[in-house]
């Protein structure tokens, strides 16, 4: 058993594997991940909107041991990282790091949330530090606004970014 | 097999487990048997054996197999499989009776892979490869297995 958690160390090597066969593998991938993280989250996110992702996070938050701050309003769900367990873990490894591991998480939260109609706006600030922001806008103006002020605008297959 | 270390764990981890990545180790499995072959999934899981744990290996290049023992230990009950470990002269084995990962799958996925225990044991064997010691694991089959620690003869 590779423990749970030491998944992520397995993931950094699976895209690094992806990698060499070619971009497009590497999407499909995300896709992939996306698809199998439906059944935790796609059905609070319909049927409760932001206070349903504030459930879902409020949990990972939880179990995975991130800090993390959650908040939204009518307009606006916010996920501020402040400390990434996966990314901690991913490159405190004998194994070398993958570059972009920061780029999975776009890719598999970005295709679940244009399946229910918001839009995601995902700073990564910096790929080399655990910290993150997230936005999740009801209204498509709002988020294309909002992706004027990020460091590092994040993409995801399928994305108009991507 | 030889003198017990108190040293941590190279990655040793606290707080609360997210059981849930075993679901994605399995989707993973899944994803990358069929596009590219259970070779290519083997040759990731021996990456993680070598790679990864390049620590517990090289214990076992210096002829210490208990870091690897305290590791068994340590993530087992974290998880809280049923397993008990017993140390011989000869060799250690890990009986391992309800494997957490492996029943995990089995209540949120649709199915475990077939391939799914091959994380345990070609990661095992890739982590022995070229060190003084084999690691053999046999699957019995619904969580269960034995993973056992020998010195090459």
């Amino acid at each position: 058993m590779i423990p749970s958690d030491h998944f992520t160390r397995l993931y950094n090597e699976v895209f690094k594997f992806l990698e060499t066969q070619g971009e497009e593998h590497v999407q499909s991938y995300f896709l992939e991940i996306s698809k199998n993280q439906e059944k935790h989250i796609i059905d609070l996110i319909r049927e409760k909107g932001f206070a349903g992702m504030y459930e879902y996070w409020a949990m990972i938050r939880e179990e995975e041991n991130c800090k993390l701050d959650l908040s939204y309003d009518e307009k606006k769900f916010e996920l501020t990282m402040h400390l990434c367990p996966s990314l901690t873990k991913a490159k405190d490894n004998d194994a070398e790091t993958w570059a972009r591991y920061c780029d999975h998480c776009a890719g598999w939260i970005g295709p679940i949330l244009d399946k229910t109609g918001y839009h995601l706006v995902y700073d990564v600030i910096d790929r080399n530090k655990p910290q993150c922001v997230l936005r999740i806008f009801k209204e498509e103006a709002d988020a294309r606004e909002a992706e004027k002020d990020v460091q590092l605008l994040m993409g995801w297959p399928g994305s108009h970014h991507a | 097999m030889s003198a017990p270390n108190d040293k941590p764990l190279r990655y040793k981890e606290e707080g609360n487990v997210h059981l849930d990545f075993h679901g994605a180790v399995n989707t993973t499995i899944d994803f990358i048997v069929k596009g590219y072959g259970i070779e290519a999934m083997h040759q990731i899981f021996k990456k993680v054996g070598r790679d990864v744990y390049q620590d517990i290996r090289q214990h076992l290049m210096e002829g210490d197999a208990d870091e690897l023992v305290k590791h068994w230990r340590y993530f087992f009950d974290r998880e809280g499989a049923d397993f008990d470990i017993t140390v011989g002269e000869d060799e250690i084995v890990l009986t391992v009776r309800h494997c957490t990962a492996w029943h995990h799958v089995k209540k949120i996925a649709p199915g475990v892979s077939p391939f799914f225990c091959d994380q345990t044991s070609v990661t095992n064997t890739a982590m022995a490869e070229g060190t003084p010691f084999a690691v053999d694991t046999t699957v019995l089959g619904n969580g269960a297995c034995t993973q056992v620690i020998r010195r090459r003869t």
